[in-house]
C-alpha cells in the first residue's frame, strides 16, 4: 500500500506543477512577450523603413534649390495673411497706374479659426489647401488694367481672378470689379 | 508401501491463485511508479524550461523595447510635417497652376479680334461651375457691317466660343447697340510662365 503512495503524490504534484505554473505561463506571460516582440520586430522594421526615406527625402529636397523652395513657400503660404495680400495689391495697383476704390476679403460665409478672425470665403474644407475671395474695385485706364492683370497673373502668391467686371466711359478711364481667389497650405 | 497423504511429494511448492496475484500487483506497482516518476520528471524539466524561455523572453523583450525607444527618439515630428508640407505644396502648386487663369490674355485676343469701329462699353468675365470663362457683355458698334464683322472675326477665330450677339438696336446716327454673350476657349486664359 504505502508503495503506491509515492507515485500517486508524484502524479498529483506533476498535474499541479502543469496545471498551475507550466500551462498558465505559456499561454500568459510568455505568449504576451512573444506578441510584444513580435510587435517591436515589426515596428522597428517600419523605423529602419522610415530613417531610409527620410534619408531619401531628405536628399531630394536638398537637390531642389533654397530660392525655388522659398519661391514656393510664397506661391503657397502656410497662413492665410489677407493683410499683407492687400497690401501688395495695393502696391502692384499703384505701379500699374490703377487707383484702388475698395480692397476687402468676401465675409459671406463664416471663416474657421485658422483664418485668423477675418471672415472668408472659405472653400470646403477639405484638402491641404485653403481658399478664399478677395474683391477689389479700381479705377483706371485700360493699359492700366492689362499692367495689373499681368500683375495678379504673375504674382509670387497664386491669385486667380475669377470674376472681372469693366464698366466703360467716355474718357478713357474705366472702372473694375474684380474677385480674385487666394490660397494657402493648411 | 504406500506414501501417507500427509507427506508431500515434491519440494518444490505448488502455485496457487494468491501467489500469482501479489506478483501481479507488484508489477503493477512498480510500473505506476515508473510513469508517476517520469511524468513527474517530465513536468518538472517543463517547468524549468518554462522559467528560463521567460527570462530568455524578457530579457530579448526589454532589449527590443530599448531599441525601439531609441528608434523613436530618433523620429522628428518637425521633419516630418516639413516633409509632409513640401509634398502638399508641390502637389497642389503643380495643380493649382495647371489651372491658372490669365485673363489678360483675352484682352490681348479682343485688341486683334475687334476693329476699331467697335466699342465695348460694359464687360463682365466670369469662371462658371464647370470652370469655363463666360463672357456678357455690351457694345456698340458704328455700323451693322462693323457688328458683322466682329461676328465673323470671332467665329473664324474660334477661340471666343458661342458668341450670340442679342439686343441688337440700331440708333439714329446708324450706330448699333448690342449684347453679347460668350464662353471662352480655355486655352485663352490658361496660364503659361
Amino acid at each position: 500500500m504505502n508503495s503506491r503512495i509515492l507515485p500517486t503524490l508524484a502524479l498529483i504534484v506533476s498535474v499541479g506543477i502543469f496545471f498551475a505554473y507550466v500551462q498558465p505561463t505559456w499561454s500568459g506571460s510568455i505568449y504576451a512577450a512573444k506578441a510584444s516582440i513580435a510587435s517591436n520586430d515589426r515596428a522597428l522594421a517600419a523605423a529602419k523603413t522610415y530613417t531610409l526615406q527620410q534619408n531619401q527625402l531628405a536628399a531630394a529636397r536638398n537637390a531642389i534649390d533654397p530660392t525655388d523652395l522659398a519661391q514656393l513657400a510664397r506661391l503657397l503660404p502656410s497662413s492665410v495673411d489677407n493683410v499683407g495680400l492687400i497690401l501688395d495689391l495695393n502696391a502692384l495697383a499703384a505701379r500699374s497706374g490703377l487707383t484702388l476704390s475698395n480692397i476687402d476679403v468676401i465675409t459671406n460665409t463664416i471663416a474657421p479659426a485658422k483664418s485668423g478672425g477675418v471672415g472668408v470665403t472659405l472653400s470646403a474644407a477639405t484638402g491641404p489647401t485653403g481658399s478664399a475671395e478677395l474683391s477689389l474695385s479700381a479705377v483706371g485706364t485700360y493699359a492700366a488694367l492689362q499692367s495689373f492683370l499681368v500683375g495678379v497673373e504673375k504674382s509670387e502668391r497664386l491669385l486667380d481672378v475669377k470674376d472681372l467686371l469693366v464698366r466703360g466711359s467716355d474718357t478713357g478711364v474705366y472702372d473694375y470689379r474684380m474677385k480674385l481667389s487666394f490660397y494657402w497650405l493648411r | 508401501m504406500d506414501i501417507p497423504p500427509t507427506i508431500p511429494t515434491s519440494f518444490v511448492p505448488r502455485s496457487t491463485f494468491a501467489s500469482t496475484r501479489r506478483t501481479f500487483t507488484t508489477n503493477f506497482t512498480d510500473v505506476f511508479s515508473i510513469f508517476a516518476y517520469a511524468v513527474l520528471g517530465v513536468v518538472f524539466a517543463l517547468a524549468l524550461g518554462v522559467f528560463f524561455y521567460g527570462r530568455i523572453l524578457a530579457g530579448a523583450q526589454a532589449s527590443k523595447d530599448a531599441e525601439l525607444a531609441k528608434a523613436e527618439k530618433a523620429i522628428d515630428l518637425a521633419t516630418v510635417q516639413g516633409f509632409m508640407q513640401l509634398r502638399d505644396r508641390l502637389t497642389a502648386g503643380q495643380k493649382m497652376l495647371g489651372s491658372h487663369l490669365a485673363l489678360s490674355n483675352f484682352f490681348k485676343l479682343v485688341e486683334t479680334l475687334l476693329p476699331t469701329n467697335v466699342r465695348v462699353s460694359n464687360l463682365h468675365l466670369t469662371l462658371d461651375t464647370t470652370k469655363r470663362v463666360r463672357l456678357e457683355g455690351a457694345g456698340v458698334a458704328k455700323s451693322f457691317n462693323a457688328l458683322a464683322a466682329v461676328s465673323n472675326s470671332f467665329a473664324a477665330d474660334g477661340r471666343i466660343k458661342e458668341a450670340i450677339f442679342s439686343n441688337i438696336v440700331v440708333n439714329r446716327d446708324s450706330s448699333v447697340s448690342f449684347a453679347l454673350s460668350a464662353t471662352l476657349d480655355p486655352k485663352v486664359v490658361a496660364f503659361s510662365p
